[in-house]
């Protein structure tokens, strides 16, 4: 073969054998010269499969660097109890974000951007496991001890109503709803009396009426219905002088007088990123991400569709708290609400129910 | 008028080396490879994936706004596709073989002359006939081929392969001049170039009875595209890769600029298959036009989504505007000039007399299709490729999508370019391409004995073309 011939063909098989050799050997040098594991996450659209992969173990101490990747539209990323946020991760691009899990447990991450109709679906499981693992542990593994910062188990990734119970979480409390026994998909009848103009909390902290204890104690407020509290403040002769509307503004004040204003700011984030898109960001039930969602018509057809409203004084002050906090962390069975359980710190899910009553009482 | 450029030592040099194309070509195979991996491998994110943005927004930038206008088919002499066949058949990528030797799986498995597979290329199908529904067929599936990597790269793949089994069995490039639905366009539209690869004096080509530029010699190749240099007409079939320089033992070819459009001038015997590519790219045009750059999003994804209902009425809408529309139109416009001509010839359709006379008005009429043509694929170009050009330069730091930054560039962000200069460079280019499109008409009227007024309806037929072009990009 001539030389000029050989020197061609030499070219040619270089181009075809080093640039693949090349590209991938380029890539695989990047993984392994980052000095620690490498994990490459790609988000999809929920009905694309999602978070791939949407199980991952990890040794505690561990530093990790997630690679987050999407082919599709924009996705988020968050994982609550490991304080990891990413806001945006645009298709085509690459995002990175390095963390290093202290305390063995399963923490949740999800998609914080509204991507699909399914996007609450769009979850996933970190395990992180103890290096060192004492005999008991494994014991406890397997049984309902679920430690991490406040982040219960997650409930099975797929399907409509999907969940099920949720199981007792950081501090191993089994949840108030379920304490009470609270049949969350129970029929409940709406409030039959209902303000007239929305109850002001500055108002009601004005009247510088007496409380009685259970609206004072928040544990047993949690349990009571806001109609109720109506009901036993009016029946009470020391309010004999109020009006309705004065009755209502205490009922307000009593309960959001102790919730710290920042607090109400981060379930106001939250409620923006994760409960807007069908709710509506003025709480009507009517975001456009819900208005083909079945809601009530799920246990009653001839309710209408859509997200609850959190503006309905009826359905609301008939809700005591902890039915909120049960629907919150559970989810809503069939109704298309998702769970927040795997996503929300204690205080997170208070804050955020306080939150939602600021739509019916104003400051 | 024109300049035979090679008659320059240096560049005779240089074009008669068989570096240059082998050079350009290894190129074109590398960037092909890329294409090919990043679409396999990399973000299935069109506008961030190496594959979508080099071939889509940059190849046909380049292949629509300056290979064709200006250098013909130069690009397919330089095309990726055909080469690991031309390496194969020729055992060589540089030197030539004594004789111009072929080597095909034919030559070696049916020796016997005549025998299935030693059988040259069918009869029926040496025209651009196949190229024309190759076209269409992938047009069918541009919207998704467009913005899909994996797509992209299947297809081109398929291309590949279909041109190495071809060239297993067909001696020479049979692929590129009757198969690949690219060629057909670009040999057409090449007409316009400036430039040209010709024989320069016919009488000595009369005299050569070996014909080397057709059988190859110790010297070179004979033509990859099988033309006989001395009766090429036109750049349509001419790849311009210099082989018949290489091989004329009398120094009779050369490479000429010439003015532009030459190839247009002579509107008789003009072929219609040619002329229906013409046609059918005329249709394309518009049908791009609304679906992938208009302001309807729905109608792209609906293009997109292959197999749904929606999918099949752009089908029908591409297939019947393209082939009976935009032709039908044309075929009455003809007509019309007979009438206007006053020597109608009742009873007779064009088309079936075109297959039977090599002669037709018809595809006589068709050579303003070239001009006026190409003048709306670069319009309709222009305002696609500019605006997104700029994604060129991620894709090169970040092939595949995965976070590389390879050269720096990754972060750059998107930025139309010329945003505000294209309709000025759109309406003047149409413009041009309608008054070439209108001269042509006129000299096909003349040269088929009619008077002026019988190129009136193509005219208008032409204007109707820019003006609902203009209208479409204006909305």
């Amino acid at each position: 073969m001539k030389r000029s011939e050989l020197f061609a063909l030499l070219i040619v098989l270089v181009v075809l054998l080093g640039l693949p050799a090349g590209l991938f050997g380029y890539q695989a040098w990047r993984t392994a010269s980052a000095g620690v594991k490498v994990i490459d996450i790609v988000a999809r659209a929920p009905e694309q499969g999602g978070f791939s992969p949407d199980r991952l173990s990890l040794k505690a101490g561990e530093t990790v660097r997630l690679r987050l990747s999407s082919p599709d539209v924009v996705h988020g990323f968050t994982i609550p109890g490991l304080g990891v946020n990413v806001d945006e991760i645009y298709p085509g691009k690459v995002v990175e974000v390095a963390m290093t899990p202290d305390k063995p447990g399963r923490y949740a991450f999800a998609c914080t951007r509204w991507c699909g109709v399914d996007h609450w679906r769009m979850r996933g499981v970190i395990e992180v496991t103890d290096p060192t693992p004492r005999p008991s542990f494994d014991k406890l593994r397997t049984g309902s001890f679920l430690p991490g910062k406040g982040v219960s188990v997650p409930p099975p990734l797929v399907g409509e109503g999907a969940g099920g119970e949720v199981l007792p979480g950081a501090a191993g409390e089994v949840p108030l709803y379920q304490q009470l026994g609270i049949d969350l998909d129970a029929m409940r009848h709406a409030a039959q009396v209902t303000p007239g103009a929305r109850p002001s909390i500055a108002a009601g902290a004005a009247l510088n009426a007496k409380l009685p204890q259970a609206l004072t104690d928040s544990a047993q407020r949690r349990t009571l219905a806001l109609a109720d509290a109506f009901q036993t403040l009016r029946d009470d002769p020391t309010n004999a002088a109020l009006s309705d509307a004065d009755v209502w503004s205490l009922v307000a004040w009593a309960w959001l007088k102790d919730v710290p204003p920042t607090a109400l700011a981060r379930a106001e984030t939250l409620y923006a990123r994760d409960c807007a898109a069908c709710h509506g960001p003025d709480g009507k039930g009517k975001g456009p991400a819900g208005l083909d969602l079945p809601g009530l018509t799920k246990m009653d057809p001839t309710l209408p569709k859509g997200p609850r409203d959190f503006t309905d004084a009826g359905g609301m002050l008939a809700a005591s708290d902890v039915l909120l906090q049960g629907k919150l962390l559970r989810g809503g069975m069939g109704t298309g609400m998702p769970e927040f359980g795997s996503l929300y710190s204690d205080e997170e899910l208070w804050a955020m129910i306080a939150y939602l009553r600021t739509f019916l009482f104003k400051p | 008028m024109h300049y035979a450029i090679s008659e320059i030592p240096v560049i005779k040099r240089f074009l008669k080396s068989r570096w240059l194309q082998w050079g350009i070509t290894v190129v074109t195979l590398a960037v092909f490879l890329v294409v090919i991996l990043t679409g396999l491998f990399g973000t299935p994110a069109g506008n961030h994936n190496f594959g979508i943005v080099y071939v889509w927004l940059v190849w046909w930038a380049l292949l629509k706004l300056i290979f064709v206008p200006f250098l013909g088919r130069f690009w397919c002499s330089v095309c990726p596709i055909p080469a690991p066949g031309d390496w194969l058949q020729r055992r060589a990528m540089i030197t030539s073989r004594p004789g111009g030797k072929l080597y095909t799986l034919a030559t070696k498995l049916f020796r016997k002359p005549g025998s299935f597979g030693a059988r040259p290329w069918p009869k029926f199908l040496r025209n651009i006939w196949a190229q024309n529904l190759g076209f269409l067929a992938v047009a069918l599936f541009s919207a998704l081929i467009l913005t899909s990597p994996l797509v992209t790269a299947l297809t081109l793949l398929v291309f590949i392969l279909v041109s190495l089994l071809v060239s297993l069995f067909y001696e020479r490039r049979a692929f590129c001049r009757y198969l690949c639905p690219i060629g057909g366009f670009v040999g057409v539209y090449s007409q316009i170039a400036p430039v040209a690869v010709r024989v320069k004096d016919p009488a000595v080509c009369e005299s050569h009875t070996e014909k080397t530029c057709y059988t190859g010699s110790d010297a070179g190749y004979g033509c990859p595209y099988f033309n006989l240099p001395q009766r090429l007409q036109a750049n349509t079939l001419c790849s311009m890769c210099g082989e018949c320089l290489r091989t004329c033992p009398k120094d009779n070819v050369a490479f000429y600029v010439r003015v532009p459009g030459a190839d247009l001038l002579n509107t008789r015997g003009r072929r219609m298959d040619e002329a229906f590519n013409g046609l059918m790219m005329l249709g394309a045009a518009f049908i791009y036009s609304v679906v992938l750059i208009g302001p309807d999003g729905g109608l792209k994804a609906t293009a997109r989504a292959v197999g749904t209902p929606g999918w099949f009425v752009y089908v029908a809408a591409l297939l019947s505007f393209s082939l009976l529309v935009v032709p039908g139109l044309f075929w009455l416009c003809v007509r019309l000039s007979q009438v206007l001509a006053g020597r109608p010839r009742p009873g007779m359709v064009d088309i079936a007399a075109a297959v039977r006379k090599r002669d037709s008005l018809f595809a006589g009429y068709a050579t303003v299709l070239v001009p006026l043509g190409l003048a709306i694929w670069v319009a309709f170009t222009l305002s696609f490729t500019m605006t997104n050009l700029s994604y060129a330069w991620p894709a090169l730091s970040d092939p595949f999508g995965w976070g590389w930054n390879l050269f720096g560039t990754a972060g750059m962000a998107w930025t139309p370019y010329l945003s505000g200069v294209i309709p000025y460079l759109q309406v003047p280019v149409l413009l041009v391409g309608l008054i070439v499109a209108v001269a042509l008409a006129m000299r096909t009227a003349h040269q088929h004995q009619q008077p002026s007024r019988a190129a009136l309806p193509v005219s208008a037929f032409c204007a109707l073309a820019v003006v609902g072009l203009l209208t479409l990009y204006m909305a």
